[in-house]
């Protein structure tokens, strides 16, 4: 059972400070190693779930959930109106994707999301989040100065556009839906979906542009 | 608790690095860390508590050390204090007592379902009755508390407008001692001039999801 003792915790941690070899990859194989040990992993199945990760779960999940919004308008209610439920609807569910919410940019906002206080993402539908998401950078800055983040990425926005920032302090987890460029409309779901950028699903791209898949 | 981890509107970080290349993994161990994390964990170990043990790395480590470096200490921590390992059996990699069982090998398909199985709920049916509505508006307690919390701190003594009710969700503070209490949970709404100042634009807001306690009637 844990402790559920801070103190305890921090002895731990002082203890491993000084005790675990330097290079972060030793430390995991420490773990995974005492674990085979343990009868609780298996190493082929850790060789598994990173193949999954690497290919079949990322951001072009997203991407798809994103592009049949802007094809099927009853699709993007269903989205708007339950974000969980739509994303099971395409067989989509895993982690973070028990209360997904999506939020709609349009010309006169901007919608970006973080987690200030650790490092919250939607992974069924994104995949692994960037390591830029989880710097003391992104999480200290975006909330304070989106504007000046979100140049940093190329976006530059009028004074006039709002930006309005998601800050992940609970379990909801938020998926940004992007604006559809023009000249898409003969366009298939599989052509729209190459449109749409990791980021843009973030918040830290916004004008996707046609044949830069 | 006032820690490092408790970065949001911080001064001294940046910038940010937006030339990362796009792989989901950018080393071996990143990909390793993220799959142990999916499939072992100690018995009774909250996402809360989780999250508490990992605010809890020290300083200098939680700011220098790489992230999946981060998730490999919390566990090893939360997996210690709960009894599954030893320091000792870590630092040699020899079990002193036989498994207690085995895992079950899974195929691609098998890690895709388990995948899907994953998508928890922290909903749960509450008696009280939501004590704010939405539109309304509410301040913040101008107080943290030593333990876990998902209050930030420049959030704090801020008044904002409630704009979504999300229902009772399992309360992170108590879920951080190993107690299952859900609370009235809202989006809370605050103009970034609310939250920052003059200096920030008028139009420009942040929203958070915040528990009943940590608000009051405005």
């Amino acid at each position: 059972m844990p402790s559920f003792d801070p103190k305890k915790i921090t002895k731990i941690h002082q203890h491993l400070h000084s005790h675990l070899p330097s290079d972060p990859a030793l430390r995991v194989k420490a773990l995974e190693t005492i674990l085979v040990e343990k009868g609780m992993v298996k190493s082929e199945n850790i060789d598994k779930w990173v193949e999954v990760y690497a290919d079949d779960i990322g951001p072009k999940r997203g991407a798809h959930v994103v592009a049949r919004a802007w094809a099927d308008p009853d699709f993007k209610a269903r989205l708007l109106a339950d974000g969980s439920k739509a994303v099971d609807e395409m067989g989509f569910a895993g982690p973070a994707s028990g209360h997904l919410k999506a939020v709609e940019n349009t010309p006169e906002s901007h919608n970006v999301v973080v987690c200030t206080l650790c490092s919250c993402y939607p992974f069924a539908i994104l995949g692994m989040a960037p390591n830029w998401y989880k710097t003391a950078a992104y999480r200290s800055r975006v909330v304070r100065e989106p504007r000046a983040v979100l140049a940093e990425f190329g976006v530059e926005l009028s004074e006039d556009t709002a930006v309005h920032v998601w800050d992940s302090t609970a379990e909801l987890r938020y998926l940004v839906i992007p604006e559809r460029p023009a000249r898409t409309e003969d366009m298939s779901q599989d052509e729209l979906a190459k449109l749409v950028t990791r980021n843009s699903m973030i918040g830290t791209d916004r004008d996707l542009k046609i044949g830069s898949a | 608790m006032d820690g490092i981890h408790d970065l949001g509107g911080k001064l001294g970080y940046g910038p940010v690095d937006v030339n990362e290349p796009e792989e989901p993994f950018h080393a071996d161990y990143e990909g390793r860390m993220w799959a142990i994390s999916r499939t072992a964990r100690a018995p009774s170990v909250t996402i809360d508590w989780w999250r508490h043990i990992r605010e809890l790395i020290m300083a200098e480590d939680y700011l220098n050390r790489p992230y999946f470096d981060s998730w490999a200490q919390t566990t090893i921590a939360s997996m210690i204090d709960a009894g599954v390992f030893s320091i000792e059996e870590l630092e040699s990699g020899i079990s002193q007592t036989p498994p207690l069982g085995q895992v079950k090998v899974v195929d691609y398909d098998g890690v895709l379902k388990q995948n899907t199985g994953m998508a928890f709920r922290f909903d749960r049916p509450v008696e009280e009755p939501a004590k704010f509505a939405v539109g309304q508006t509410v301040l913040t307690n101008a107080k943290g508390h030593s333990g876990h919390t998902r209050l930030p701190e420049y959030a704090r003594a801020k008044v904002g407008v409630i704009t979504h009710y999300r229902g009772a969700h399992v309360f992170a503070d108590d879920g951080a001692k190993g107690l299952e209490n859900a609370q009235h949970l809202y989006t809370v709404s605050f103009k970034a001039i609310e939250l920052w100042g003059d200096t920030a634009n008028p139009n420009d807001s942040v929203s958070l999801e915040l528990w009943e306690s940590y608000l009051a009637a405005n």
